[in-house]
């Protein structure tokens, strides 16, 4: 059984580690799961907003990657690859899972109770401040506060940095919708964080 | 322009997808309306601060119950090797 002492520098190298994993070796998985499922778990928490969730879409991530290692290219790196395959895991689990849409939530333009009501300048900045973690933490919980409509529109926009079209694709949505969904997302976070920030 | 439209526009002028007539009125709005300059300067600020989150990692130590579950779960997985090529379908899609 291998315990949390192996030795994982025998796959420092990625090719060595797909090798060991295509030979099903035990150690092989156990590093790649080191280096990757904090990764893979941080995206799957950001865009489910929901611990357990996050678990299921952890564990099925690295199931499903290591049913299709033989597909695997290699061109993206292991990196990207998994967690491609856990975007598209919660993405599904979303589909899936959440039959109930409030209509506020789609409105195709801001409420009135989304008009800024914040307006002092924050004093922290981003640029020069590296996230801290009392920060990153105000961040998990102000993005697990949004709806989820708003939230995985913001999650690939914003954070993972996916264009408007490509976040349409991902979501079957028309691109003025993730245009307005993503606008709202970032109305609603700024409120959210201005306290935190306004005294940071 | 009233502050009710720039704030309706925010994204698309952060975003540089704004005709330029629009983009001279919201410039003309927050160069006289500080609230609006707060709301576009924080919420530029906002997207700076996330936009790195995407490579954000969770300290394996502060989860490692959980990664025990998965390493557990992965390695008592059902054996599927043969049925590999039926799923090659669906990392396209992001
Ligand atoms: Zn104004």
């Amino acid at each position: 059984m291998p315990g949390p002492t192996i030795d994982l520098t025998i796959y420092e190298n990625e090719e060595t580690l797909l090798a060991g994993l295509r030979r099903r070796d035990p150690d092989a998985c156990a590093c790649l799961i080191k280096r990757f499922a904090p990764l893979v778990y941080a995206q799957a928490l950001r865009l489910l907003g929901d611990a357990d969730e996050a678990e299921g879409v952890l564990q099925q991530t690295f199931i499903k990657a290591c049913e299709k290692l033989d597909t695997y290219e290699g061109r993206s790196g292991l990196g990207s690859w998994l967690y491609r395959i856990a975007t598209n895991e919660a993405l599904m689990h979303l589909r899936q899972h959440s039959p109930r849409i409030d209509l506020d939530d789609v409105a195709e333009t801001i409420q009135a109770d989304e008009m800024p009501q914040r307006l002092k300048p924050w004093t922290l900045d981003p640029a020069a401040a590296a996230l801290n973690s009392e920060l990153r933490a105000m961040l998990e919980q102000a993005l697990a506060a949004l709806p989820e409509t708003l939230r995985v529109v913001f999650v690939l926009r914003d954070i993972q940095g996916l264009s408007t079209e490509e976040t349409a694709a991902a979501l079957g949505l028309g691109e003025s919708a993730v245009k307005v969904r993503l606008h709202r997302a970032r109305l609603r976070l700024r409120e959210l964080l201005a306290a935190y920030m306004q005294e940071h | 322009m009233t502050c009710e439209e720039l704030i309706a526009h925010l994204s698309s002028y952060i975003d540089h997808e704004m005709d330029a007539a629009l983009v001279a009125e919201v410039q003309e709005h927050i160069a006289h309306c500080r609230n609006c300059r707060v709301v576009l300067d924080t919420t530029q600020r906002l997207i700076v601060l996330v936009h790195d989150e995407g490579r954000r990692i969770i300290p394996a130590s502060q989860r490692s119950a959980l990664f025990e579950r998965l390493q557990q779960a992965f390695l008592n997985r059902p054996q599927t090797q043969s049925q590999s090529d039926q799923h090659s379908s669906e990392d396209s899609a992001v």
